[in-house]
């Protein structure tokens, strides 16, 4: 039997804090590239939040999730790496300012 | 008592690490400081009881998912950003909306934490809770069917990106 010294209110407050800087990230940066990465790590901080409910509560089904949302976070980086290279490939930039073509 | 220290340990990276991956300007340091903020993850998820899960962390996230990224930076050789922030009011809205967020995300997870079990403690556990032996059990009974529907969208997302990356768009 194992039991566990850290407050669970600790790994939630972490959670937050990793998905809020996760959150600027991504509305206050430039670089599609660097908005890619700060997408991840909110979907990491969510992980945490995870895994953290899942020992909270002795059940392992979110451990289940987690691995369910590293699974479509692969897929995910696959297809937005390739959207990236190809942008970049077509406009020779890489920043969300100077692609507007959907804008009219 | 252990526990308590390599969590602190593990916080101040994750967080920290966090922080300089947002605002540095050269992408190959945000990448590897996403990798840090990854590792020290993983750290926390076994100190939760969730081996299996912090293993495919290190050997998924950071080994496949980063290296692409990095293979990415290197090969489209991205300058970083001058001005590093989106410049004017949309930089201001952005910090308010993730202040916003992040007293709201707080508010629910702690007030979550407090129903069900006594207030923040962890039950204690098993010895098998979150080896890979039990997680293999439930994946094939109960998450058999969501397991299956994602080998399709893995298949769907490898097409997708080789086709992305083949095509010459006009």
């Amino acid at each position: 039997m194992q039991t566990h010294g850290v407050p669970m209110e600790y790994y939630q407050i972490v959670s937050a804090l990793l998905f809020t800087i996760g959150l600027v990230g991504v509305l206050a940066r430039r670089s599609a590239l660097v908005i890619f990465m700060s997408i991840e790590l909110m979907l990491n901080a969510v992980n945490l939040s995870f895994v953290a409910f899942s020992r909270m509560h002795a059940q392992m089904d979110g451990q289940i999730f987690v691995f369910f949302v590293m699974a479509v976070a692969a897929a995910e980086v696959a297809v937005g790496l390739a959207i990236i290279v190809a942008i970049f490939r077509n406009r020779e930039t890489a920043s969300v300012d100077d692609i507007h073509l959907l804008k009219g | 008592m252990i526990d308590g220290v390599l969590f602190t340990v593990f916080a101040l990276t994750a967080v920290g690490f966090a922080l300089t991956m947002v605002f540095r300007r050269n992408p190959v340091h945000c990448a590897l400081s996403l990798v840090a903020v990854l590792l020290s993850l993983s750290g926390m998820f076994i100190l939760l009881n969730a081996q299996f899960i912090a293993v495919i962390q290190i050997v998924v996230y950071a080994g496949a998912i980063m290296v692409l990224f990095l293979f990415v930076v290197m090969l489209l050789n991205v300058k970083g950003e001058t001005p590093l922030l989106t410049p004017g009011a949309a930089k201001g809205f952005g910090f308010l909306f993730a202040l916003v967020a992040f007293v709201e995300l707080l508010w629910i997870a702690l007030s979550s934490v407090g129903e069900g079990a006594g207030r923040g403690t962890a039950p204690p556990v098993g010895p098998t809770f979150g080896s890979p032996a039990e997680i293999g059990r439930i994946l094939y009974t109960t998450w058999v069917f969501p397991f299956e529907v994602t080998s399709i969208l893995l298949l769907i997302a490898v097409i997708g990106a080789v086709v992305l990356a083949k095509r010459k768009f006009s």
